[in-house]
């Protein structure tokens, strides 16, 4: 499979309603890559069933993971999701506001833990130098983001600028093969979403790992992402450049209305 | 003075205290058991702050493991005259494994369940303490001697030492693995469930795992009871001394490592102070009223608990504080 991740049919309903409707598209790896629609169409639904926060009804989602093994992520739990090289970010920052900004990214790392509770209470050596590894590795991260001043920092006090990159951060620390990002402009400003549009594409070229966003903010995904999937109702619409989405009749009245509605 | 702020030097720092202050003021054997009984409860707490602090989960049945740890101990040390040691690890290692049981069971379901067959468990338990007199000697209760370690023979000064010992030892150990990937889970958990799920935390496992720590806390609690008080009956282990438990961590500070200790000496020096008073000394089972009474006030007017209250008088004087340690284990906001 050339693709790091490919969905196949998937569909989930809430009730009688169909959120997902045999939903297909497919990531290439290292790509940047956009799930678009207007308020309500399904994209972060589509999320939750992919990182399997919800469990949909049919279809099948394939995603090849770190060991470039091709596996069904139906078959997995939610916690199980992130060993595999699959990460994501929540609409609203989902960080422990009480501890530094490294521990937050020592949370990220939590899989990748090996010691066990008693090596752990008694900090024994082998303990002590896996924290000690996460730590650095935490602190490379932060200092490619450009935040290792404030490591020490209480994520509770800092502004939601920062948070969103810290969340970032955090996904970085499992070693992913692709992030999945839900709006990560939300709430920022234009400068701070134009710092986070070079951010992402930093991160994919620092960290080769494929980015999946939710966005409303055309501005950024048109310029960040190289292919875009633009849904409604939980149907696919197009799927395309984003030179061709913009052009694309369905999607423009997705947005927009149809003409003969203004009239 | 920065030396000071570390955690496990304050803990160690608190207990020589613990240990010498007796000894200076020539102490009277009613101050030994009273702090001993503070010691001892505190270890239980310590380990139901892990629970009700971090999972938030809570127990109602912590006092019948506190019970199995001591008829265990008795059992092992005073009929089959086994060594100290091994009823103490003993005392540790089936509680666990009888909360892991009960918890595999009863975390399965969310919301308080755990809670409701953790009440059910205590019942049937007090119940087996009673009539399985064989083991337990029934409602005569049991008996046990000092702890012999190595030759030494206990005396009851020196098993109060061997209580801050362990107490202090758990507060050290629980506050470094609360410091490493296992306790940044735990407060992952609490703080943000859909977090945690995705960075890979296991809800259900680490639910299980701070049921089953804190079952082994009051497990060794129980142990060191028995071979401190010499004797127990089984009315002692029940639901009132799992309430005691859970609030003693509710009036120290939820979420604290310190504040179970706070919390237990709070609930026993209290009664024992209001005692000596005219009229409100008179009153019949003032400890339970204080407990019930402490709950709700804490719960009402200040959450964070006792252990706070010097944080808390810090930042409103010198202006600068910042809310909180910032050693992880935190206070609730």
């Amino acid at each position: 499979m050339a693709s790091v991740l490919k969905i196949d049919n998937l569909s989930i309903s809430f009730g009688g309603l169909k959120a997902v409707d045999n939903l297909s598209f497919e990531i290439e790896d290292k790509m940047i890559y956009g799930l678009i629609g207007p308020n309500g169409a399904g994209k972060t639904t589509v999320f939750n069933c992919i990182t399997k926060f919800y469990t949909p009804n049919q279809g099948s989602v394939k995603f090849k993971t770190i060991e470039d093994k091709v596996v069904e992520l139906m078959d997995y739990k939610v916690h199980e999701i992130v060993n595999l090289g699959l990460v994501r970010t929540f609409q609203n920052v989902e960080l422990i506001k009480d501890l530094s900004i490294i521990d937050n990214l020592l949370i990220g790392a939590h899989s990748q833990y090996k010691s066990t509770v008693i090596a752990q209470a008694f900090m024994l050596k082998k303990a002590r130098n896996e924290e000690k590894l996460m730590r650095e590795k935490a602190m490379n991260i932060l200092k490619d983001l450009g935040l290792e001043d404030k490591a020490e920092e209480i994520a509770g006090s800092q502004p939601y600028g920062v948070l969103k990159n810290v969340e970032l951060a955090r996904t970085l620390m499992s070693d992913p093969k692709l992030i999945i990002i839900d709006e990560p402009a939300a709430g920022l400003n234009e400068t701070e979403t134009e710092a986070l549009a070079i951010m992402i594409r930093k991160i994919r070229d620092t960290y080769h790992c494929a980015i999946l966003m939710v966005e409303h903010d055309m501005g950024l995904v048109m310029n960040t992402c190289e292919r875009i999937c633009a849904i409604n109702f939980g149907k696919k619409l197009a799927e395309g450049t984003p030179d061709e989405i913009k052009k694309n009749k369905d999607v423009q009245e997705a947005y927009l209305g149809k003409e003969d509605d203004i009239a | 003075m920065q030396l000071l702020k570390r955690k496990p030097l304050q803990y160690s720092l608190f207990g020589i205290i613990a240990i010498i202050l007796p000894m200076l003021l020539n102490a009277k054997g009613s101050t030994y058991t009273l702090l001993a009984s503070i010691g001892i409860i505190s270890i239980a707490a310590l380990g139901f702050n892990i629970l009700l602090g971090y999972s938030g989960q809570i127990s109602l049945g912590h006092g019948a493991f506190m019970g199995m740890g001591a008829y265990m101990s008795a059992y092992l040390v005073a009929r089959m005259e086994l060594p100290f040691i091994v009823g103490l690890v003993m005392a540790a290692i089936v509680p666990l494994l009888v909360g892991f049981v009960l918890g595999l069971i009863a975390l399965r379901l969310e919301g308080h369940y755990l809670a409701i067959a953790t009440l059910g468990f205590a019942v049937v338990i007090e119940e087996i303490f009673a009539e399985f007199s064989d083991f337990t000697g029934g409602w005569s209760g049991t008996k046990a001697g000092f702890p012999v370690i190595f030759g030494y023979k206990f005396s009851k000064e020196s098993v109060y030492v061997l209580v801050i010992l362990v107490l202090v030892g758990l507060m050290i150990a629980t506050y470094n693995f609360m410091k490493s990937s296992t306790g940044r889970a735990l407060i992952a958990m609490k703080k943000s469930e859909h977090a945690a799920q995705a960075m890979g935390v296991s809800l259900f496992k680490y639910k299980l795992l701070a049921f089953s720590l804190s079952t082994m806390y009051a497990g060794i609690a129980g142990s060191l009871y028995i071979h401190f008080f010499r004797f127990c009956e089984p009315k002692l282990w029940g639901i009132a001394l799992s309430l005691d438990l859970l609030a003693s961590v509710v009036i120290g500070g939820i979420g604290t490592i310190g504040g179970a200790v706070v919390g237990v000496a709070f609930l026993k020096l209290l009664p024992t102070f209001l005692q000596g008073l005219p009229i409100l000394g008179d009153i019949d089972g003032l400890a339970f009223v204080l407990t019930g009474v402490s709950i709700i006030i804490f719960i009402m007017f200040y959450p964070k608990g006792l252990i706070n209250i010097p944080n808390d008088i810090y930042v409103r004087f010198m202006k600068r504080g910042k809310e909180g340690g910032k050693d992880g284990i935190r206070v609730e906001d």
